[in-house]
């Protein structure tokens, strides 16, 4: 078994950070390298999952927008399909499934629905969380000191 | 570094002081992104070392503006109780140094990452009074009537219309997708407006941490005014409230003192009695501004316009961390 695409991002971005950034005397070149390695390593981090989030944020939204709206099911159905999607076609989807999602959250801000509003709220929370990369923040700072 | 740039600023500035220099030192500074700065040192012909920072227009810059909003905003602190550096020259040609270019004397003291928590310590509580104060002071301050004039001239009212139609522009024009959470931020603040100001105040637009000078326990300059404009002196104070610049925690706005302290200091300074619901308009506001920035960054980065990494940064980090600030505001207000 080879190593993951992962793992060799991870060990460039710490050969970045701790080995060719500290020779550049250039300031402003070895902050930028070092960048560099913390961009590198977050999408190390993040790599893994990108495929598996996205189809579980897309079958989030359908399933929110099936329980909380009048969207006829057939709208939603053919972005539930089983057939195998690259990254791209997905994210695709869930570019589409955003918009219908924005259409209804538009609907029920100006009902002033807000028990709806809050379920949206949480839908969208959810959605956040698995998608930041922010939460890394406190690792990249470790990285840098 | 770049000879060109060294060899032109040398011609220039020999040239625009009528004596001869030498060059000991010309450095890019890392970080911002919508100008290239350059900390210089030189010798006159007699011998004397002049410290100076170069601010350099980029061909392609996070948020297009022009040198002159900044040059007059420093312009309209000179001399005044908001520390800022004594300007020197402006160009808005790229005849001298291939683009527009602001030089000013360089002032003592470092600039911190907004983004490192306990930066100040240990002395958060002094420079927590001052950079609070400070921003009174800019809300308070009488402008001078030319360099009012010449910022009136861009500004529509209502305030908060003029600033919110101008950020959510820039939004819908570099978003790369949809994001329900902006969108839906966006809407509420179009529903439920705050008051408009009866103050009219020069708005430094990013007054924040990271964008001051300090040594030790003093703040020795305030900078980056780039998106300086006339406005509601509570565009200021809810940007520079604003959770993001002390994600890790979130009770000490900047890395400085308590939420409630620095909202006192400034009221203290400024003699402007706070609304609190139009304070919590312009903290949301924060938030969609700070996106519409992030999504430029975004935007530059991925059309390869400019791959610097801080654009990629901006775009990831600070871009989710003002997606979950919206998400926070809405909730608490639903």
């Amino acid at each position: 078994m080879k190593p993951d695409i992962n793992i060799a991002l991870l060990n460039a971005a710490q050969e970045i950070i701790n080995r060719f950034s500290p020779l550049i005397e250039d300031e402003y070149e070895r902050s930028r390298l070092g960048s560099w390695g913390a961009l590198i390593l977050i999408s190390a981090m993040k790599f893994n999952d990108a495929s598996s989030s996205l189809k579980k944020e897309n079958c989030d939204i359908v399933k929110w927008l099936k329980n909380h709206t009048k969207l006829r099911k057939e709208e939603l159905e053919k972005f539930e399909s089983c057939e195998d999607k690259n990254l791209d076609q997905l994210d695709q989807d869930n570019q589409n499934l955003r918009e219908i999602l924005d259409k209804q959250i538009q609907e029920i801000q100006a009902k002033e629905d807000n028990v709806l509003f809050r379920e949206g709220i949480y839908l969208m929370r959810s959605m956040h969380q698995r998608r930041k990369v922010s939460d890394l923040i406190g690792m990249l700072q470790q990285q840098e000191s | 570094m770049s000879k060109d740039l060294t060899s032109a600023f040398l011609s220039y500035y020999s040239e625009f002081q009528k004596k001869e220099y030498s060059l000991i030192s010309l450095e890019r500074i890392f970080g911002g992104a919508s100008r290239e700065t350059y900390k210089i040192i030189l010798n006159d012909d007699s011998d004397k070392k002049e410290r100076l920072i170069l601010r350099l227009s980029q061909d392609s810059s996070l948020i297009e503006t022009e040198q002159r909003t900044e040059y007059l905003a420093y312009s309209a602190f000179q001399k005044s109780n908001v520390p800022v550096p004594v300007l020197i020259d402006m160009s808005e040609e790229n005849t001298e140094l291939g683009a527009p270019f602001m030089l000013m004397r360089e002032l003592k003291g470092e600039a911190a990452s907004p983004f490192t928590p306990n930066i100040y310590a240990p002395h958060e509580n002094e420079l927590g009074e001052q950079f609070w104060s400070i921003l009174g002071e800019i809300a308070k301050k009488k402008i001078d009537s030319d360099i009012y004039e010449d910022f009136n001239r861009e500004t529509e009212r209502p305030f908060w219309k003029n600033e919110l139609d101008k950020w959510v522009k820039i939004i819908h024009e570099d978003s790369i997708g949809i994001e329900p959470i902006l969108e839906a931020g966006i809407r509420h603040l179009y529903k439920y407006p705050p008051n408009e100001s009866e103050i009219i105040s020069m708005v430094h637009g990013d007054y924040r941490s990271g964008n001051f000078l300090y040594a030790e326990n003093k703040i020795t300059g305030i900078l980056d005014w780039e998106m300086a404009h006339l406005g509601d002196p509570l565009e200021d104070l809810g940007w520079a409230l604003s959770p993001i610049w002390s994600w890790q925690d979130k009770e000490r706005p900047a890395y400085l003192v308590k939420r409630e302290d620095a909202i006192s200091i400034w009221e203290a300074t400024s003699n402007i009695s706070l609304n609190k619901d139009d304070l919590q308009w312009w903290e949301l506001f924060a938030a969609i501004k700070g996106m519409a920035i992030w999504i430029s960054a975004g935007n530059e980065f991925k059309s390869g316009k400019n791959i610097d990494p801080i654009n990629l940064f901006s775009a990831w980090i600070p871009g989710d961390i003002h997606l979950e600030i919206i998400l926070d505001i809405l909730e608490r207000n639903t």
